[in-house]
């Protein structure tokens, strides 16, 4: 399955996601997919030591219209993840396909006419967008790489109407990024996003560097911008709570692997996983009476670095439940489907 | 338990090429000796700035501490000199901070940074001083201390850094401890520990903690007592559990129904968002800063005059006090608290 070309078939072991009956289609199939960044050495002539398994080896569909929650801690790759689908890394192996179309072995060319069907909204409204322009021509900028309007006039309406649809006032088109505030700036980073039309969005974290009472306006704002547009989301985040309300299915990160799958409210409800448990048990809740008599489970420890990953199972150096031998020996565990659609990597969900 | 701080009409302002940022409006509170207050508030809402107030660790300029007092055990922080300064910072209330990687000296190993303020606060020597470093980096969790005195920051992750951090403010046993959203850089699994962390030692120290955060859920979890702040002044202000479930203040109120809550199924449902923006700082305050975002805003009056900090007459506890004209429950006005002066015009509108 090294080969990029051949889209492995969906195997028993795979978590496609495919619900019994279900004839919804697949706006973007990944299989087997890597991204090792390698770690070299040597002054003059460098040679490969290793290799940082950002991701290593998932597979995942995500269907027409809904909202794929990737979640995990910093480190467990699921922005990597979010950048190699949408191409930004060459993946080191494995196949993304968007709509029916094999992006991993796409000449340049078309790979670029491709993303005007896929775009990304950034977690960092200061950093994503260029100081130096405007927000009429941070917006228009996708128009024009892509030729799209020969007419500035047309162009200029567009980037108007556009504004008014994210929440912003066009009277502000020639206005510069840091006479706005975050909440402002992530609206003009969704506009440009949905400048070309795409079909799908990456949201890296787009919410986690706002203040609270301006989370919930852009999440309502993604949320109606998905209804009209008929959007297709992966939405990478950490914020747990976030993630139940916006998403329709939620993978869960951890070192590189999916360890959990399933639709949201079966995943936060019966989680599988004993990290999927631990990292929702951790999750603070505004009400002081749940808070003080809640039964946490503390991991220990911390994340292992993802260049040396522990043998076995992932987690087994922070997991409560790991047992002596199977937990610590290869093979990892591999992702069993526990009920229909909901998927866990981990030994111990199968009676032994 | 004995009053241990008293903040009396702090006011901190900025004077910048801008213009005057109006940081801190006029923040008055008490803080009882072992008490837990959380302090809510978003970006701009002046929880940094009243803490570092405290401490005095107001850049100046451009910042200056233009009002107020801070009685800390009978004495005015804000009046004492320098150098009685330097020995209340670090001695008698310590503080940490968002980031632990730009509070500590990258080129020094922990060992130092940890025995420094006990040599200068607690005057002991390198050999009692290095025994002590070692049983407090023990005491915050981290193994091996001894050999991990001898290692520099970037050796240690980023809630290991924090650990160091809690370690070198408890180290000369403060009465007071100011967390500055100690735990906003960390996963949440790390968050967790750090939280856990922090209520063993609050137990072992018994010190008073102003733990500030944006986060409603962490300060549920850990305080005794709630303050609310918005645009530089205290919004609410009350026990944890009354704030949380009796909420009096409509920016409270507004913030706790936009948050999701992960333990609830809400497929469908349409977030109750606050609309508008943060208030510009740069504004002077004239009354309520909330007025422009606010749903239940009263035209020629919330825009007017600054509501006392006071139990409404709708409040349950003599403890629970709010800064708002409106009772949230009916939206009526609560004219019987308004001054004879402003009453008049309220009526003609």
């Amino acid at each position: 399955m090294s080969s990029p070309a051949a889209a492995a078939p969906v195997t028993a072991n795979q978590p496609a996601g495919i619900l019994s009956g279900d004839k919804r289609v697949p706006l973007v199939k990944v299989r087997n997919l890597k991204k090792h960044f390698p770690i070299n050495s040597g002054l003059i002539i460098q040679r490969q030591v290793g290799a940082v398994k950002a991701v290593d080896d998932i597979s995942f569909d995500v269907y027409t219209g809904e909202t794929l929650g990737l979640v995990g801690e910093s480190g467990c790759g699921k922005s990597t993840t979010g950048r190699t689908v949408l191409q930004l890394y060459k993946p080191t192996s494995g196949s993304i396909e968007f709509e029916g179309h094999e992006l991993t072995t796409m000449k340049p060319d078309e790979l670029r006419k491709m993303r005007r069907r896929m775009q990304m909204i950034f977690q960092d409204p200061f950093a994503s967008l260029n100081p130096r322009m405007s927000v009429g021509n941070i917006i228009a900028e996708p128009l024009r790489v892509h030729k799209i309007y020969d007419n500035k006039q047309e162009m200029l309406e567009f980037v108007e109407d556009l504004m008014q649809k994210v929440g912003l006032n066009p009277y502000y088109v020639n206005r510069y990024p840091h006479e706005f505030s975050g909440g402002q700036r992530q609206r003009i980073g969704i506009a440009r996003a949905l400048a070309l039309k795409p079909s799908f969005i990456v949201a890296d974290e787009p919410i986690s560097a706002l203040d609270v009472s301006i989370q919930a306006q852009v999440v309502n704002l993604l949320e109606d911008l998905q209804s009209e547009f008929n959007l297709t989301y992966l939405f990478i985040a950490h914020d747990l709570s976030m993630v139940r309300h916006i998403c329709d299915r939620v993978a869960v990160m951890y070192l590189g692997k999916i360890v959990e799958f399933g639709p949201i409210d079966e995943v936060y409800e019966n989680p599988q996983h004993p990290y999927t448990h631990s990292l929702l048990s951790a999750v603070p809740v505004p009400d002081p009476d749940i808070e003080r008599n809640r039964q946490r489970i503390i991991l220990t420890g911390d994340v292992p670095s993802p260049a040396r990953p522990p043998l076995g199972c992932n987690f087994n150096t922070r997991c409560p439940v790991a047992v002596p031998g199977i937990c610590y020996q290869e093979p990892d565990p591999e992702l069993l489907e526990v009920s229909p659609g909901h998927w866990a990597a981990c030994h111990r969900v199968l009676p032994f | 338990m004995g009053v241990l701080m008293e903040v009396k009409h702090l006011v901190t302002r900025f004077h910048t090429q801008e213009g005057i940022v109006y940081a801190v409006n006029d923040v008055s509170y008490k803080l009882n000796e072992g008490e837990t207050l959380g302090v809510v508030g978003e970006s701009g809402s002046g929880k940094s700035v009243h803490a570092l107030s405290i401490m005095r660790l107001i850049p100046s300029p451009p910042g200056r501490i233009e009002n107020g007092e801070v009685f800390f055990q009978g004495r005015d922080l804000l009046q004492l000199p320098n150098d009685q300064m330097r020995l209340v910072r670090g001695a008698e209330i310590a503080m940490i901070f968002q980031d632990p990687m730009t509070s500590l000296n990258p080129v020094l190993t922990i060992g130092t940074q940890l025995t420094e303020s006990l040599k200068l606060h607690m005057g002991m020597n390198e050999k009692d001083a290095s025994a002590r470093a070692a049983e407090l980096l023990g005491m915050v969790g981290i193994p091996d201390a001894q050999r991990r005195l001898k290692n520099y920051p970037h050796q240690f992750s980023g809630g290991m850094r924090q650990r160091v951090m809690i370690a070198m403010a408890l180290s000369c046993n403060p009465k007071l401890l100011i967390a500055d959203e100690p735990t906003t850089a960390l996963d949440v699994t790390i968050q967790a520990q750090i939280i856990e962390l922090v209520k063993k030692l609050r137990d072992q120290f018994g010190m008073a903690i102003i733990w500030i955060s944006h986060d409603l859920g962490v300060v549920a979890g850990l305080a005794d007592t709630v303050q609310v702040m918005y645009g530089g002044r205290i919004v609410e202000r009350g026990p944890a559990g009354d704030v949380f479930k009796d909420t009096r203040h409509p920016y409270t109120l507004g913030l706790l129904k936009s948050l999701p809550r992960h333990d609830r199924r809400q497929q469908n449902e349409r977030l109750i968002q606050i609309e508008g923006q943060p208030p510009d700082m740069r504004i002077p305050p004239v009354g309520c800063p909330f007025y422009v975002r606010c749903p239940m805003r009263i035209e020629g009056l919330c825009d007017k005059q600054m509501p006392p900090l006071i139990p409404g007459p709708e409040s349950g506890s003599p403890d629970h006090i709010k800064a708002c004209w409106v009772d949230v429950r009916t939206g009526k006005t609560l004219t019987e608290d308004i001054p004879a002066s402003v009453q008049a015009e309220v009526q003609n509108v």
